[in-house]
């Protein structure tokens, strides 16, 4: 199965990388950078993960529809279920709850084998799209 | 206490301001971040540079949402008496963009103490303008 990064540049890439398959899934290795003071995944990193994850979602979505919109978070929230651990692979995924003309509903979840670490949504507005 | 972690980059310090001491590695990857105390009260910053932004220019949610989880949790900390506490629920909303080279602040409040959950809120401001607010929730580990 194919594999790409998501972000190639800025935070994404920095904090990173995230790998995404062409089944919709991303993949991450907590290494030493990413742990807080207890050895555990960062909270950041993790809301970084989640940010990352639904925003992917949320572009492609936008994008689909309309060629060259940009998408743009209002608001993500996130809860943090359990901790991550060093050496995890963590796995999200995030679905579109519903999309407006102009805004989006992502909801999505982060997972290391089948323990849940997080779940997060997520708002965005549509931006860039000028009516076809 | 041990030592606390040197960041990647170097970064002047804004007068006024000092760095603070870092323990958690990725706090101190994406750093330096900086303090200051303003009557009485304890106020966060961080110069955001080319690290931190998006393949737009914006500076990336997740580093306003590490910045959050830094210093709320500090917040959360001192309010629970100096006891570890753990994230359990953060919610964020994005008034406006920040871009790099932007000095952005964070003021914490403590909203409600409880035996074992600590509610903290943020707002996150450059110069006059918020570009975000955040709410929190914190366990305090061994407390129910």
């Amino acid at each position: 199965m194919s594999s790409r990064q998501v972000d190639t540049s800025g935070f994404g890439a920095y904090a990173g990388p995230v790998l995404c398959n062409d089944q919709g899934a991303f993949t991450f290795e907590i290494a030493d950078h990413h742990l807080n003071g207890a050895d555990r995944l960062h909270g950041g990193m993790m809301m970084t993960l989640a940010a990352i994850v639904l925003g992917a979602v949320a572009k492609e979505t936008a994008t689909e529809k309309t060629p060259g919109a940009t998408v743009r978070p209002l608001s993500l929230n996130c809860d943090f279920v359990s901790a991550g651990e060093k050496g995890d692979t963590v796995e999200g995924r995030a679905e579109v709850t519903r999309a407006t003309r102009t805004v989006l509903f992502i909801s999505g979840e982060l997972r290391a084998g089948t323990r849940m670490l997080m779940t997060a949504t997520g708002v965005y507005a549509i931006g860039g799209a000028e009516k076809a | 206490m041990r030592q606390p972690l040197p960041s990647p980059v170097k970064v002047e310090t804004p007068p006024g301001w000092k760095p603070s001491d870092l323990h958690d590695p990725f706090e101190a990857y994406v750093g330096p971040l900086f303090e200051r105390e303003e009557n009485g009260e304890r106020i966060f910053g961080f110069i955001a540079d080319e690290r931190h932004v998006d393949e737009t220019g914006i500076v990336h949610e997740g580093m306003l949402m590490t910045f959050a989880d830094a210093f709320l949790g500090g917040a959360a900390h001192r309010g629970a008496g100096e006891r570890s506490c753990v994230t359990l629920s953060l919610q964020a909303s994005f008034l406006t963009e920040a871009r790099a080279g932007d000095f952005i602040e964070c003021r914490t409040r403590i909203d409600r103490t409880t035996r074992a959950i600590i509610f903290v809120s943020g707002r996150f401001s450059v110069g006059d303008e918020d570009v975000m607010t955040a709410t929190s929730l914190w366990k305090v580990l061994g407390e129910r």
